[in-house]
């Protein structure tokens, strides 16, 4: 078969200037206000985010979280009151109007919809090479070979010839993605892609972004669904309109969202130096620690010579088991050696309470306390 | 008081989305202004025409006589069953306003005592009603054929070519004299004293006469006149001809009953035009309420419950309609009257409201809406809450899982992509935006029905318009045949043949010159009653200027004796006439027996005309080789130079003596015929134009109202890369789609609609039916016109799509 589809795998891709790291999106203080007769309501609130090309991602959040509000700001389907988008190196909402705006999406990115939004009138093929006629690219007569090719990729080629009533709705969705994919965009953007799919026809569709992103898209889904989370490389979790710190939310995961945000607007960051000790044996500990950057080592005592009982890596954390139990630090925890180490730092109190209020956190916790106690005495 | 939260809702309906109550509103005001200015100008015209034409006390007998004295008007005066009788002199006099040089023959009528004017009254215009010594006064319509103005000089020709003055005093309307006659020459009026200045005998030529009783039977009227005549005759007087008419039948009535005939039926039309509009309107409402309706009926509502409201809140847009077009339709009920008045001189008695139309106007207002709406409203009432809070957009794509029903691929559709597909196997893909134009197209199927109805009744209308238009003129053109000659000269006295011959030959550009006579007579009933005036013309027999259209037997020979052909206006009196045929007239005062030999076309509103060969003519008037009336033919025959050998021809003959009555242009009297006949053709295109204007109105609501439902659609489209030209595009193209369709169907309905009006317009202006042309002009101007219109129809639609921004039509929270 004849490649239909660029491939851009991510080594390829020059770095973004000053950056180190090429993005596919980057957002500058995003904010969304909406007005309405009970006054306004900021939906965004100052939204930071860099996503790299070539990476898989979903974004979660509760209904009217603004997941799906972030979304609209990244394919230019709506305006932030405040703040830059850039997707692709394009400032998308500077100097460039709605309709512009709707032809540079044809050309750059894809849109995946929950309920498909295929044009019922025109069949699986018509709505494939549809975004082709808009962005005028390919030559005419190339076109049906090109959106039958797209079809033969989500499985479709012997539904072409058929109205979307005609066929089953996770036929629909992959016809949705072969139309998204129809002017080859390096960035897919899915909201719910299978929110109205059954597991199997679901599981069919991430197997489809999975095989783009091993083409070198980029894809950022919105999804409920914590089994599609697993599947991604990021994870980003959105609460009232703020972004929830992704070391928060994989090292505390159970927590819930409004938990995340708190622990996220308070916990410090603190730069530990390669073998600088962080934690000391005996001493009282107030805060937990989540490891945002580089791997720290727990030690039974204090010195250069004691026994490593563990090595705690990005997103583990220390602390808790004293928080939690009382008393002094049973263990010593040095920072790596190699590279710096960078924690979030919590503040016991605000930890044990925001535990207090997650059973199933507590629960959780629980069991690792346990489990490093037994660690800790068996050592 | 408290209202219910039902109606709290009606009234949250009808203000809450502003551009649609406008729509509804629109739809719905649009066929109770029509019907209002209809139904309103027909009651006004139809009443007011026979009205103030009665009201001028038209003479219901006209006789033109050999000189009479007072001696004879007071034996008219007092004969039996006469109520008022009236003499004047009239005669024919060139005139023109001191300056120019152009001449106009005005008609002069002489009044005894403009006091005392009890038949055919004048109406004051302008200016003084009487005019004194030397002093004259012009009707209305003279005062555009002249073109002068009160204050103005005008210099009156003699008969012996000298030239008097006298100032125009005054303008007044005479609906009676030379009403209905579109040849006639315009009126003026002088007092009897300034007879003699024109070197005119003091005496009367004419007799005007109302009857005491039954002014309205035509019978008796005629009856009594013909009674009149042969004692006036016993008596030593000589009636030249004569003219009957009942009191309150304006002589245009036939026209004008025709005009109002065409004005019903568009105002019929208009009412089904307006109701699918409204059908369409207030199905399309409906579709974006099923929400409501799921909700109401969720929370307990019943049906009955949700139908009350519906209808009260579309009998809330038909109250809001008529409050907007009731006053408006008054408005132009009055205005269409004062047009048609002025265009026919007659006049309207005033503004005032009309009962007849409002109620109409009521009833199109409230019934209407509630009848069109009363399907979609029923059908709203009846849906369920699944359905109705599903919506729509959830039946597209969720139909397995949501319903659990697959709604599938309807047969139309299937068609429509296998034709597309069967296209794209032979080579030709059509654009994926157009192909969307028109399979939306199709998807309202009925909606997509009513529009084209609207739309081809408009075209239709408007092409049979321009295709009667030119039968009309093609048929004054074949009428023209009777008027070939360039130049034609009327004289006070018979003139020998070769004298003229020799010399308007003089005169640089004339070719041949032909003489004619002419003998007034009257045609009579097998019982030898007068019927109606006969012109016969005595053209030769193998004459040229002469292109007859023969319906029936032969053209005049030259060895014809007491034989003629004669024109369709007989069929009146003599349905079975037939070459052949022998029929009484009166000619010369001596009543014989002539044999028909032909029927010829011809206007039969210019009275009833015959034509028997010179030869035999010249011989009866004891004129042989004489005439006094010659017809020229010049080199060059446009209308321009026509007028200008008049005026050479008409120096050159006065120069040299000859008595000349008058000169002019061969085609003069057909031109001011074929003007008549505009007046009519306008009213057919301001008709044409109402119905092409509701056509488009159909057009904009149901593009409205597709953008509306389909902002998802657009909305998606927006998603996958279509700019705002893509968009409007996709739209425009869709509405030009139902134009091309709707033009196609007007092309065929075009045809019926043509060979109708030329039928209702033809026996109304000529009262003979004619044969039907086809114009390329129409069906063009129509093509131009439904691209045009559909465009413009679609464009405030698209550019309301391209506008939206997408959150708000895929409302994504």
């Amino acid at each position: 078969m004849r490649e239909i589809l660029s491939v851009a795998p991510i080594a390829s891709v020059s770095p973004a200037e000053g950056a180190g790291v090429s993005y596919m999106i980057e957002t500058h203080e995003i904010v969304k206000t909406y007005k309405n007769a009970a006054g306004e309501f900021e939906v965004l609130k100052g939204i930071d985010l860099t996503i790299e090309r070539g990476q898989f991602v979903s974004i979660v959040g509760k209904s009217g979280s603004g997941k799906s509000t972030l979304l609209n700001m990244i394919t230019g389907i709506d305006h932030p009151t405040a703040g830059q988008m850039i997707v692709g190196g394009v400032d998308i909402y500077h100097n460039m109007g709605e309709s512009q705006r709707s032809r540079w999406r044809g050309k750059n990115l894809g849109i995946v919809f929950q309920f498909f939004q295929l044009l019922p009138m025109l069949t699986l093929l018509e709505n494939v090479m549809l975004p082709m006629d808009y962005a005028d690219m390919y030559d005419f007569d190339e076109r049906p070979g090109r959106a039958k090719e797209l079809l033969n990729l989500v499985g479709l080629e012997k539904e072409a010839s058929k109205l979307p009533a005609a066929v089953s709705t996770g036929q629909q969705q992959a016809a949705a993605i072969a139309r998204a994919m129809a002017c080859d965009p390096p960035l897919l953007v899915a909201d719910e892609p299978t929110g109205n799919l059954d597991s199997k026809s679901a599981d069919k569709i991430i197997e489809v972004f999975e095989h783009l992103v091993e083409r070198g898209k980029t894809i950022v889904m919105v999804t409920h669904d914590p089994s599609l989370t697993s599947r991604t490389h990021r994870n980003i979790i959105i609460s009232d309109g703020e972004l929830i710190n992704e070391t928060v939310s994989r090292s505390l995961p159970l927590l819930r969202h409004r938990h995340m945000l708190e622990i996220t607007k308070k916990a410090t960051r603190k730069t530990f130096q390669p073998g600088e000790v962080i934690l000391k044996c005996g001493q009282g500990v107030k805060d937990l620690h989540l490891i945002v950057r580089g791997s720290v080592n727990v030690m039974k005592k204090n010195g250069n010579g004691g026994k490593v009982l563990a090595r705690l890596n990005e997103n583990d954390f220390f602390g808790e088991i004293e928080l939690l139990r009382g008393g002094e630090a049973i263990a010593c925890v040095r920072a790596g050696d190699g590279s710096p180490v960078e924690t979030l730092v919590v503040n016991g109190e605000d930890f044990l309470r925001i535990v207090k209020e997650s059973p199933i956190t507590a629960e959780a916790l629980g069991k690792i306390v346990e489990a490093r106690l037994k660690q800790n005495l068996e050592s | 008081m408290t209202i219910r939260p039902r109606w709290r809702k009606v009234i949250h309906d009808l203000f809450d989305n502003k551009a649609r109550t406008l729509l509804v509103v629109f739809s719905i005001a649009v066929g109770v202004f029509s019907i209002g200015v209809i139904a309103g100008a027909f009651v006004i015209i139809a009443n007011d025409m026979s009205e103030s034409y009665a009201a001028n006390v038209p003479a219901n007998i006209e006789l033109r006589m050999v000189d009479f004295d007072d001696a004879t008007l007071e034996s008219v005066q007092n004969y039996h069953g006469i109520e008022e009788a009236e003499g004047r002199r009239v005669f024919s006099i060139r005139a023109r306003v001191q300056g120019s040089t152009k001449w106009t023959v005005l008609e002069l009528a002489a009044f005894d005592d403009f006091e005392d004017n009890q038949v055919n009254l004048l109406m004051p215009i302008e200016g003084k009603a009487i005019p004194g010594k030397r002093e004259v006064v012009l009707e209305r319509d003279a005062l555009n054929r002249v073109h002068a103005d009160v204050g103005d000089v005008l210099e009156f020709q003699l008969p012996d070519g000298s030239i008097k003055t006298m100032p125009v005093v005054g303008v007044v309307q005479d609906t009676a004299m030379g009403a209905g006659d579109f040849l006639a020459s315009p009126y003026a009026y002088i007092d009897q004293n300034t007879l003699q200045f024109l070197q005119e005998s003091p005496t009367y030529n004419r007799v005007y006469a109302t009857v005491s009783e039954n002014g309205d039977d035509i019978e008796y009227v005629r009856a009594l006149g013909a009674e009149l005549k042969t004692d006036l005759e016993k008596g030593g007087a000589y009636v030249i001809r004569s003219r009957f008419a009942e009191t309150h039948l304006h002589p245009l009535a036939t026209t004008v009953n025709a005009i109002l005939g065409i004005l019903l039926a568009l105002g019929i039309l208009i009412v089904f035009l307006s109701s699918s509009l409204i059908a369409n309107t207030l199905s399309a409402l409906l579709q974006q309420h099923t929400r409501h309706i799921g909700v109401i009926k969720l929370i307990g509502g019943r049906s009955r419950q949700v139908l009350a409201m519906y209808l009260v809140l579309i009998m809330s847009f038909g109250i809001l309609a008529l409050a907007i077009a009731v006053p408006l339709g008054g408005q132009g009920a009055y205005g269409l009257a004062v047009f048609v008045a002025s265009e026919l001189n007659f006049n309207v008695l005033g503004y005032r409201i009309i009962p007849l139309a409002l109620i109409i106007q009521i009833l199109v207002g409230l019934l209407v809406p509630l009848i069109a709406g009363l399907a979609p409203v029923i059908g709203g009432a009846r849906v369920t809450v699944v359905e109705a809070i599903s919506g729509e957009a959830a039946r597209d794509e969720m139909s397995r899982q949501g319903s659990g029903k697959k709604r599938g691929v309807s047969r139309w559709e299937w068609i429509q992509t296998r034709f597309t597909i069967l296209l794209a196997k032979r080579g030709i893909h059509i654009p994926r935006p157009f192909v969307i134009s028109l399979r939306n197209t199709f998807r309202r199927r009925s909606r997509l029905l009513l529009t084209l109805f609207t739309l081809t009744m408009g075209g239709a209308i408007f092409i049979a318009v321009f295709n009667v238009r030119v039968t009309l003129h093609d048929y004054i053109g074949a009428i023209s045949h009777y008027f070939v000659a360039d130049v034609s000269l009327d004289f006070e006295v018979p003139y020998r043949l070769h004298e003229m011959e020799q010399a308007v030959m003089q005169v640089p550009g004339v070719v041949r010159v032909e003489g004619w006579q002419f003998v007034s007579g009257e045609l009579l009933d097998p019982e030898g009653n007068a019927l109606e005036n006969l012109n016969i013309f005595a053209p030769p027999a193998e004459s040229e200027l002469i292109v007859p259209i023969l319906v029936k037997g032969r053209w005049i020979q030259p060895d014809d004796v007491r034989k003629f052909a004669i024109s369709e206006a007989a069929y009146k009196y003599y349905p079975n006439l037939a070459p052949g045929d022998f029929v009484k007239v009166n000619v010369l005062g001596k009543e014989e027996t002539w044999e028909v030999v032909g029927i010829f076309k011809f206007v039969d509103r210019e009275g009833m005309l015959a034509y028997a060969p010179y030869e035999y003519i010249s011989q009866t008037t004891n004129l042989a080789n004489q005439a006094y009336m010659f017809r020229i033919v010049t080199d060059r025959h446009t209308r321009s130079y026509q007028d200008m050998k008049a005026e050479e021809l008409d120096a050159f003959l006065r120069e040299r003596g000859y008595k000349l009555h008058n000169a002019e242009a061969g085609s003069a009297s057909l031109d001011i015929a074929v003007e008549s006949l505009d007046i009519l053709v306008t009213f057919l295109l301001i008709m044409a134009a109402l119905t092409a204007i509701v056509g488009s109105m159909g057009l904009t609501g149901t593009m409205g109202m597709n953008v509306l439902e389909r902002t998802r659609e657009i909305g998606i489209t927006r998603a996958i890369g279509a700019d705002d030209r893509a968009v409007m595009r996709t739209v425009i193209a869709e509405g030009v789609v139902i134009g091309m369709i709707s033009f196609g169907l007007a092309i065929i309905l075009s045809i019926p609609f043509t060979y109708m009006l030329s039928t209702i317009v033809s026996m109304a202006v000529f009262e003979t039916p004619i044969e039907v042309h086809f114009t390329w002009m129409g069906y063009a101007i129509w093509l131009g016109l439904v691209l045009a219109l559909s465009a413009v129809a679609s464009i405030v639609p698209a550019r309301n799509a391209a506008t939206m921004t997408i959150r708000e039509v895929l409302a994504y929270e």
